[in-house]
């Protein structure tokens, strides 16, 4: 059996992907950016 | 005694085509979507100029008029004393209580909607206002000359109405027990609170003036005026206009505690939402470390509660000034403190957002008991049946569970849209160039999509 009895509790990871893809590209993009003016 | 419901947690959704969680990836591809057709095809500033035009003489005459503003402001100030009369003589149950479900469901969630869609009508309703005229104008016949003011100390901004703000809120939530009940706090503390913030009310007004003081550090002619932004309908010169909506919105943000006032709407929300949901288990932590180290029960909730609030007002600053602080790093970028307040009006209509998907429900639900059952008897105490609704209820099957979550999603939606639509529509007035106020906003883009995943993340766990 798997422990799952309190895996509601980190229902709160799911909402985190959109945040961190968002904020993944800006920074990608910027450090491209500065890259590219350099 | 009827118990109200909470403002969540009343039924559980069922067969929702997708998962919660899934909801905030669909929200956050909107955003996404939204600000890259914004970055493309928005290349003017189109909120700059509120295109104000003026509506008929005769409907301005009638609204605007002495005799209009003398009758609201007789009708504001006979409610404000009807809402301190039954939570002094009324029951003790907050449910059948008047005071209660007026100030904080109807006044308190009812005018910010209201003002969005009529302007801000709670300017003339407004009792202290109305009092402060009042007075002013008798003293101004009486002695020959216009009463003498203080200058308000224009450092101090509309810093004392977010602070009233979140005191409001304080009070309704932190102070008061919920014990099962929509609003916890008890009549004769809100009757009580209401007496204390009138004579506060009216001294600043003595000092400062009464619109001074209005504009500024009132907090409910503050906070419900900053939602009238955003609508079509304003007034100028004392004559009614339409313009063109969130314009309006654009200038509000330049006198200074502006920006923390929205953040404290929208962090005040946030705590109500998250404090018996996601917060819950943090909170009873912290509690049980104030218990042990020697604090009553009573004092170690609300000292918890508190912290919580305030850190909720402090995340939501931050994450703001993380967009403020991306967008200063964009070339061309005006100053940090300019950006901080020009953009600061993006939040509205994430508050507004905020407060329609927290409380739609509580408002729905808690409006049939003040037309029906609070309106005939006032005081709670079955002794009056003013208009014979008294035996009336609430019927909670008007809303299901799953309508309250698509009502919940579209406003965080949609609320966030127009708020990504006015930051791009400044940018673009900031940095001129399209291009460089799209990547400007990239920082913004990261604020609105966290905001939403983050409010519901909250309204999940609450209606879980």
């Amino acid at each position: 059996m798997l422990p799952l009895a309190h895996v509601s509790h980190w229902l709160w990871v799911l909402y985190l992907p959109p945040v961190l893809i968002v904020l993944g590209s800006i920074v990608r993009t910027t450090l491209a950016e500065r890259r590219r003016r350099d | 005694m009827t118990l109200l419901p909470y403002a969540h947690a009343l039924l559980a959704r069922q067969d929702l085509p997708i998962p919660e969680w899934l909801f905030a990836w669909g929200a956050s591809i909107v955003l996404i979507v939204s600000f890259f057709a914004l970055s493309v095809a928005w290349r003017e500033p189109r909120f700059e100029e509120e295109r104000w035009r003026p509506l008929g003489a005769g409907l301005s005459r009638a609204l605007l008029g002495l005799p209009a503003q003398i009758l609201c402001g007789a009708i504001g100030v006979f409610l404000l004393g009807v809402a301190v009369y039954a939570g002094l003589r009324g029951t003790e149950a907050p449910d059948r209580n008047f005071a209660l479900t007026f100030v904080f469901v109807t006044v308190w969630l009812g005018f910010p909607v209201l003002s969005v869609l009529l302007g801000d009508v709670f300017r003339p309703f407004n009792p202290w206002r109305a009092i402060g005229r009042a007075v002013g104008g008798t003293f101004g016949a009486l002695a020959g000359q216009r009463p003498a003011h203080l200058a308000y100390p224009e450092a101090l901004g509309r810093w004392p109405a977010a602070i009233g703000l979140l005191a409001f809120v304080w009070l309704e939530v932190v102070y008061g027990p919920s014990g099962g009940v929509a609003v916890g706090l008890s009549p004769q503390t809100t009757a009580v609170a209401a007496l204390a913030y009138s004579g506060y009310t009216l001294a600043m007004i003595a000092l400062f003036g009464t619109e001074k003081w209005c504009e500024r550090g009132e907090v409910f002619s503050v906070y419900f005026g900053m939602f009238a932004q955003l609508g079509a309908f304003g007034a100028r010169d004392g004559r009614l206009g339409l313009r063109r909506p969130f314009s309006a919105a654009t200038r509000w943000a330049t006198v200074p505690g502006s920006a923390a006032v929205v953040i404290a709407s929208i962090a005040s929300t946030s705590f109500d939402g998250a404090q018996e949901g996601a917060f819950q288990g943090a909170i009873e932590s912290v509690i049980d470390w104030f218990l042990d180290i020697g604090l009553g029960a009573v004092a170690a909730e609300r000292v918890a509660d508190t912290l919580f609030m305030l850190l909720c007002f402090g995340g939501v600053w931050l994450i703001y000034m993380l967009g403020v602080r991306g967008m200063a790093s964009v070339g061309g970028a005006p100053s940090v403190q300019r950006l901080r307040s020009g953009f600061a009006h993006t939040l509205i209509p994430i508050a507004l957002a905020y407060l329609v998907a927290h409380y739609f429900s509580l408002f729905v639900f808690q409006e049939q008991a003040q037309f029906t059952y609070l309106l005939s008897d006032p005081l709670g105490t079955a002794s009056t049946d003013l208009f014979g609704t008294a035996s009336g209820g609430i019927d909670f099957r008007i809303l299901s569970a799953n309508a309250i979550w698509y009502v919940q999603v579209g406003a965080l939606v949609i609320g966030h849209v127009i708020a990504l639509t006015l930051a791009h529509d400044r940018a673009v007035a900031y940095w001129g160039d399209y291009r460089q106020a799209a990547r400007s906003q990239y920082w913004m883009l990261a604020v609105m999509v966290a905001f939403t995943c983050f409010g519901l993340y909250l309204l999940s766990v609450a209606n879980g």
